[in-house]
């Protein structure tokens, strides 16, 4: 039996002052797949992510991270994460090239291997002409790129994607889709959260939608799109309204 | 790329900390080492030298070389408790710190990675007054060991004080209310400027209580060998690596639980 990439058992996480983020989650992505999370603001899709990298801290569950506890052995699991968050998380006074750097540095790449590593990252993602600009400089579009660099210079077999093109104008919309469908052909484990459903359509195979900090339906992207399509299958699970489902063409 | 071998430390990892927030620090030059070192100056200059003038002698020596190794103590303690506290604060604030809680950094190589450049600005400080002090003929270091070990104690101290510090404030209010309340009050009955014979006597157990008496002692007999009693300096050292071990035992269990860091 193959190892999932990330196998998720009784996830909760409870923030201070109570709030219920996470609830008994259960969730178990293969690996090499392209997996699209879904979920309305609030349902706990960043939490999960958060937990799952060491941003937070799980209140109780197992997570492991191609089999590799990602609490426990956090190091060793951390090592083949590469994560792209929903926020920019960045010194803003620092330069392109030191943001994506730095990141290959703390993932241990020695000098040679940072240097070619950031080096063809911002070629990729047409930086080279802001390399030396101050994150605080760039566009909303420039700066997604870089966290997306960030994110890929330690060349993580797990590539987790929070919105990713939120804010990125079209043509860059359509490059980065073409980029990452090639990473997953390599092999690399994509998991992606999005709000546009037409990303997650395009790209995902395997899709989870979460609400209330639980998954309601989980399975292939296919059993999605049948009857009255992705839209009607989220707000159906996601408990919406009838007027959203009139809205959607299912009612 | 190459298959992965089982982590060890993680020394690029540790040295890119390092690196980093050199460059962090030298976007503020003026603020990090020029400032230290003018308010030693105005200090030595002040206190030591015009004050001072008028002053026969205290414990032995010119007034102006008894008030150098208090002075030098001042900002050591300074910049590394404002190294310290921006670092973490700051990266907090900006949400930076995320970088390194999703890499395979362990709380160890964190902590020792934040206060390398806490020990590395307290030096520089450090080195600047003595540059200064030689100036006016102040400088002398009797034991250069026991000074260094002094320094970097203290760096150590305050480097994980300002850890603390920079973990718990959530405004920057509260990143300055130990400085304010604290340490500079604490730090300036310390002993910087007199013996502590020249204190009334109900003062006296605040002199023996303060941490800060054994730091601005311990240097000061590294530099002059002056010692506000015989035993001073053991004890002042013991101390010094005391609270060397039981903060640093502290900072690490608040990086492991996530304090501050983790949501």
């Amino acid at each position: 039996m193959t190892t999932p990439a990330i196998s998720i058992s009784h996830l909760r996480k409870v923030y201070r002052g109570g709030t219920v983020a996470v609830d008994d989650l259960d969730m178990t992505i293969a690996p090499g797949d392209f997996f699209g999370f879904l979920g309305p603001n609030g349902a706990g899709k960043s939490t999960t992510i958060h937990c799952i990298t060491g941003i937070a801290k799980p209140t109780s569950g197992k997570i492991e991270v191609f089999g590799i506890d990602a609490v426990k052995d956090y190091r060793e699991a951390r090592r083949l994460i590469g994560l792209s968050p929903q926020e920019f998380n960045v010194d803003t006074f620092a330069t392109v090239t030191q943001i994506v750097e730095w990141m290959a540095g703390y993932f241990g790449l020695h000098a040679a291997q940072r240097k070619a590593r950031t080096q063809m990252l911002i070629e990729r993602f047409d930086l080279t002409a802001h390399a030396k600009k101050q994150f605080r400089e760039l566009s909303g579009g420039l700066k997604r790129r870089v966290i997306l660099a960030r994110a890929l210079v330690h060349d993580p077999k797990l590539l987790i994607l929070d919105e990713p093109t939120a804010g990125v104008d079209v043509e860059l919309r359509l490059d980065l889709w073409r980029y990452l469908q090639e990473l997953n052909r390599e092999g690399k484990t994509i998991l992606l959260t999005s709000h546009y459903l037409e990303e997650i359509e395009r790209l995902t195979r395997t899709i989870a939608i979460i609400a209330g900090g639980r998954i309601v339906r989980e399975g292939p992207k296919s059993d999605f799109l049948k009857g009255h399509g992705l839209e009607t299958a989220y707000l159906t699970a996601t408990g919406a309204t009838p007027e959203h489902l009139a809205a959607a063409g299912a009612a | 790329m190459a298959p992965m071998r089982p982590m060890t430390v993680n020394w690029v990892g540790l040295w890119t900390i390092i690196r980093r927030e050199w460059s962090r620090v030298m976007r503020v030059p003026i603020q990090a080492f020029l400032a230290p070192w003018i308010s030693a100056l105005l200090f030595i200059f002040i206190f030591g030298y015009v004050v001072g003038g008028r002053i026969t002698s205290i414990g032995g020596h010119r007034y102006i070389e008894f008030v150098l190794p208090g002075v030098l103590m001042l900002n050591v303690v300074n910049a590394a408790f404002l190294q310290s506290t921006s670092q973490i604060y700051f990266q907090r604030f900006l949400r930076y710190i995320e970088e390194t809680l999703v890499s395979p950094l362990s709380y160890v190589e964190m902590i020792v990675g934040s206060l390398a450049m806490t020990i590395v600005r307290s030096m520089v400080t450090a080195l600047g007054i003595l540059i200064i002090g030689a100036a006016f003929g102040a400088t002398s270091l009797s034991n250069i060991p026991e000074f260094l070990f002094w320094v970097f104690g203290v760096a150590v101290i305050f480097g994980l004080l300002g850890i603390i510090v920079g973990l718990w404030a959530n405004n920057f209010e509260q990143l300055t209310m130990l400085n304010v309340f604290f340490i500079t009050p604490l730090s300036m009955v310390g002993g910087v400027f007199n013996t502590v014979e020249m204190l009334p006597g109900w003062l006296k157990w605040i002199a023996w209580g303060n941490p800060f008496f054994y730091f601005v002692n311990g240097l000061r007999h590294s530099m002059i060998g002056y010692s506000d009693g015989a035993h001073v300096v053991l004890i002042g050292a013991a101390v010094t690596l005391s609270l060397m071990t039981v903060m640093g035992l502290i900072v690490w269990r608040l990086f492991a639980v996530g304090y501050g860091l983790r949501e």
